[in-house]
Formats: C-alpha cells, sequence, structure tokens
C-alpha cells in the first residue's frame, strides 16, 4: 500500500544535496521551482486559494484519487522512485550519507567509476522514458496526437521544468556533450530485444509503456523527435554547454580538476531530483485535477 | 541497632526513571504519528467516500454510472490560438479532460472539463447560482475559479490567479458549449 500522498511531500527533505543542486539551476528556469513539501502549500501553489473549508475540499480529494490505485498516480510516483533507486548500487547509501549541503567531490574520487558513453547515452534514455511512462500515469495521453503529448511535455512549468532542466544538466550534456541528442536517438534506436534484457534498468522503466519493442522504440523516438527543436531552443537559448554548467557546480560544489564523466557519475549518485520533483510534479497534476472536479 | 533501613531514595529514582523509560518506549514503539488534516481522506477513495455520505444522508445506494472518457472533451475546448492564447493539453483522465493557456510563455489560466454524473456534492453547489452563461448557470468558487454546469452534469471550468470572474466568463462562453450539451 503506498503512502498517502500528503505524507509523500511531507517527507520530501527541506535542504539536501538534491535541493541544493536544483536551487543551482534556477537560472536555466528562473523562479520556477519552489520545493514545496506540504499539501496545503501545493494547494495555494496550484489554485492560489486561501480559504481553509476550500482548500480541505480540494486536499480530500487529491489525497482520496492519489489512494485509488486504478487513477495511476501511484504508478507515476513508483516510476519517478525507481529510477533513482535502481542501477544505483551499493555505493549509493554511503556517498549520499557523506554528502552534505555543499559536499566535497574530491572525497568521492577514488569510489566512483564513471560510466562509459553508451551507458551514460541509456541512462540518459532512461530517463526520458520514465518521465514518458510517469506522464502517461499521471496525465494520461492529453490531447490528440504525438504532438500534443509532445508539446505539453516541452510546455512545461514548475516541478516539471526543473526536472527537465537538471535532466539536460546533468544526465545530458554534462557526460554526453553537445551531440547528445543524436548519441540520445542513435542509442534507442540500437536497442535490441538481447540489450533489454541485459540492461536491467532500461527494461525495468520500458515495461510501463504500451507496446512491444518496435512500439516503445517508436514511441520514444518520435516523441524526441518531436520535443527536438525545443530542447535545441532550450539549449541554445540559456548557452548550455559542459563548461558553463560546470562553471555554475563550482559555485556550490568543489569539483577542482575532477573530471566531467566523474562529476556526472558522482552527481548522479549522490542526488535523487527525479524522485523528488517526480512526487512534486504528481502532487500538482492530482491538486489541479481536484480543484477541476469539486 | 538503630534501624538502618529508610525509604530507599536511589532505589525510587531508579523505580520512576524506569517507569518513564517504559512509558517512553511504549509511545516510540507505537510510532507516535502526527495526526494530519488529510487522515479521513487518505482512507477512502472518492466512490467509497460518496457511497459513505450517501449512508449517512440516509439516501438508498446507488450503483455509479460510467464517466464519459476525457478523451471526448478534447475538441469542446477554446481552439488554440483563441484570443491570442496558446493551449496545451495537460490532464486526460476518466471523467476528465484540462488544459492550460498561456501567453508569452507563461502559464496564465487552466480550463477543464468534467463529468460529474456520480458527484452530487459538485452538483448541487450550482443551486444557489445567479448568473449563467447561455443558459447554463455559472458560479464562482473561491477567489479564482468561475464554473458552469451543462445539462446538469457536465462542469466546464476556468481558473486563475490573474484573470478576474469576467474575464474568466468570457473563456466560458468559448468553450463548444453546445457540443457539451450533446455528450
Amino acid at each position: 500500500m503506498s503512502k498517502p500522498l500528503h505524507e509523500l511531500l511531507q517527507e520530501l527533505p527541506t535542504t539536501n544535496v538534491t535541493t541544493t543542486v536544483l536551487k543551482g539551476l534556477d537560472y536555466l528556469v528562473p523562479g520556477e521551482w519552489q520545493n514545496i513539501t506540504s499539501l496545503e502549500e501545493m494547494i495555494k501553489s496550484v489554485t492560489g486559494e486561501e480559504d481553509q473549508a476550500l482548500i480541505q475540499q480540494i486536499g480530500d480529494r487529491a489525497v482520496m484519487l492519489y489512494n485509488d490505485s486504478g487513477q495511476g498516480y501511484q504508478r507515476a510516483v513508483d516510476i519517478y522512485q525507481l529510477v533513482d533507486h535502481i542501477g544505483a548500487g551499493a555505493g549509493a547509501a554511503s556517498l549520499a550519507h557523506q554528502a552534505g549541503e555543499s559536499f566535497k567531490i574530491l572525497s568521492f574520487l577514488d569510489k566512483v567509476t564513471p560510466k562509459p558513453d553508451t551507458a551514460q547515452a541509456v541512462d540518459a534514455a532512461v530517463k526520458f522514458v520514465a518521465e514518458m511512462a510517469a506522464f502517461c500515469y499521471s496525465s494520461g495521453l492529453p490531447g490528440d496526437s504525438v504532438g500534443d503529448f509532445a508539446a505539453s511535455l516541452v510546455n512545461s512549468a514548475k516541478e516539471d521544468s526543473i526536472r527537465f532542466a537538471a535532466w539536460l544538466s546533468f544526465d545530458c550534456i554534462i557526460p554526453l556533450g553537445p551531440d547528445f541528442l543524436s548519441a540520445l536517438l542513435g542509442k534507442v534506436s540500437e536497442i535490441s530485444e538481447g540489450e533489454l534484457g541485459e540492461n536491467s534498468r532500461f527494461a525495468k522503466i520500458a515495461e510501463y509503456l504500451p507496446g512491444g519493442l518496435s512500439e516503445k522504440k517508436a514511441l520514444v523516438t518520435s516523441t524526441l523527435d518531436a520535443s527536438r527543436g525545443h530542447i535545441e531552443t532550450f539549449v541554445a537559448d540559456k548557452g548550455m554547454s559542459r563548461e558553463s554548467l560546470i562553471d555554475r557546480i563550482k559555485g556550490y560544489v568543489d569539483v577542482a580538476d575532477a573530471k566531467l564523466d566523474t562529476v556526472a557519475a558522482v552527481l548522479d549518485l549522490t542526488t535523487n531530483y527525479f524522485e523528488h520533483t517526480g512526487i512534486q510534479s504528481v502532487a500538482r497534476r492530482l491538486v489541479s485535477r481536484a480543484y477541476g472536479e469539486i | 541497632m538503630r534501624s538502618t533501613f529508610r525509604r530507599s531514595r536511589p532505589f525510587a529514582r531508579l523505580t520512576k526513571a524506569l517507569v518513564f523509560a517504559v512509558f517512553a518506549s511504549s509511545l516510540l514503539g507505537a510510532g507516535c504519528k502526527k495526526e494530519s488534516r488529510w487522515d479521513q481522506a487518505a482512507a477512502t477513495t472518492t466512490s467509497e467516500a460518496r457511497a459513505e455520505a450517501r449512508e449517512e444522508a440516509g439516501l438508498p445506494p446507488v450503483a455509479e454510472v460510467k464517466q464519459t472518457k476525457g478523451a471526448a472533451f478534447n475538441t469542446l475546448f477554446p481552439g488554440d490560438g483563441t484570443d491570442g492564447y496558446k493551449r496545451v493539453f495537460t490532464q486526460e483522465k476518466e471523467g476528465f479532460a484540462e488544459a492550460k493557456l498561456q501567453k508569452d510563455g507563461k502559464d496564465v489560466a487552466t480550463l477543464s472539463l468534467s463529468d460529474a454524473v456520480n458527484d452530487d456534492q459538485a452538483k448541487n453547489k450550482f443551486a444557489t447560482a445567479t448568473d449563467k452563461v447561455d443558459s447554463y448557470p455559472l458560479i464562482t468558487v473561491g477567489k479564482n475559479q468561475s464554473a458552469l454546469l451543462v445539462n446538469g452534469r457536465y462542469q466546464v471550468k476556468v481558473s486563475s490567479q490573474s484573470l478576474d470572474a469576467a474575464a474568466r466568463k468570457t473563456l466560458l462562453s468559448k468553450f463548444d458549449l453546445s457540443g457539451v450539451a450533446r455528450l
């Protein structure tokens, strides 16, 4: 039985490594992400309402909708949590424990083996697929076409937009460089039935998408294609590059001369931005629906 | 020999400490959890809560009617570009569809269409409506939401933290309300 919605929010840390790195990305989506960790604050953020009786009514509906496992919201939270938990390995817990609000990355250098590019590309694809799957479960398939679906992904705001910025920064540009989209598209198109078994992280997430392997690959590549223009514009407009991102990270993390792929690996192990902001996104969608239905 | 027996003060203190320790650990063992305003809702779902409400009101139980799928609602929203807004669909669930309106990349309003066929509380709030759009009762909910009820079943809503009631009413009229009535 899943934890109730309000508890999921309450248990999100108000400050930790994840919130520190996310705040560091605020310049990419200014003011969009506020670390909301209570249902009442989420209701106020979504609706602007302050009447406590109305807030109670909206929150009750949101909590009840989440409670109904047939609605898909619990599955969406499962997916966001799965991405950050699987494949992290035994080292993750101790690293996360050692990491404080401003952690010294140098102390982790000898504990982290950077992943090869192909594995990085798969991990970036895993997160993109996870986002699509979680979105399908929590929001349905809004509109009537892949275009509408991609539009709702790319016209994101709030927690969705900081998660998108973090994915681009930590999972795409820092580990894979400026040609990350080609690397992603190339890797997804290459994935075979055999590989699905080998890369258990991808397999675990891909099972949440509809259809057989070829349908899953087609859905992912068509959505990546439909989002391509927006992604490229976003990266260009914000001047996102490996160098500029590392410069920013240096503002709150001591990376010294650590290699880029080590930085990427350590951030991957010590943060859970997908789970953290994913829970907030699901809560926001629930509150919006509750407000619309009452 | 003078009796050296006195009530043993160290022993009494130890006993008190033991009693306190047992009490405190029983609280911890019980997983002493703070009560929350959401606890009642957390123990139920919408259909269960409705059934319970009917029972408490002395009403006979009714089978829930299957709601119209959200996909049927999409073509009834104001079109993309209406009044200069970009329309982005955001949710589509059983009995519910939602879109947001954006201007200059910023969210301005949320539009929604929902099937309230099983939701007496949602429908009943329109009983005191004094305004209308076309022939459908119009009310405001809280500070930031305007709602219509079409054919006593479908709620059409505009929610916005920046648009006033008059602007929200205008947006409501841009839905295909006769299409909603034909659902």
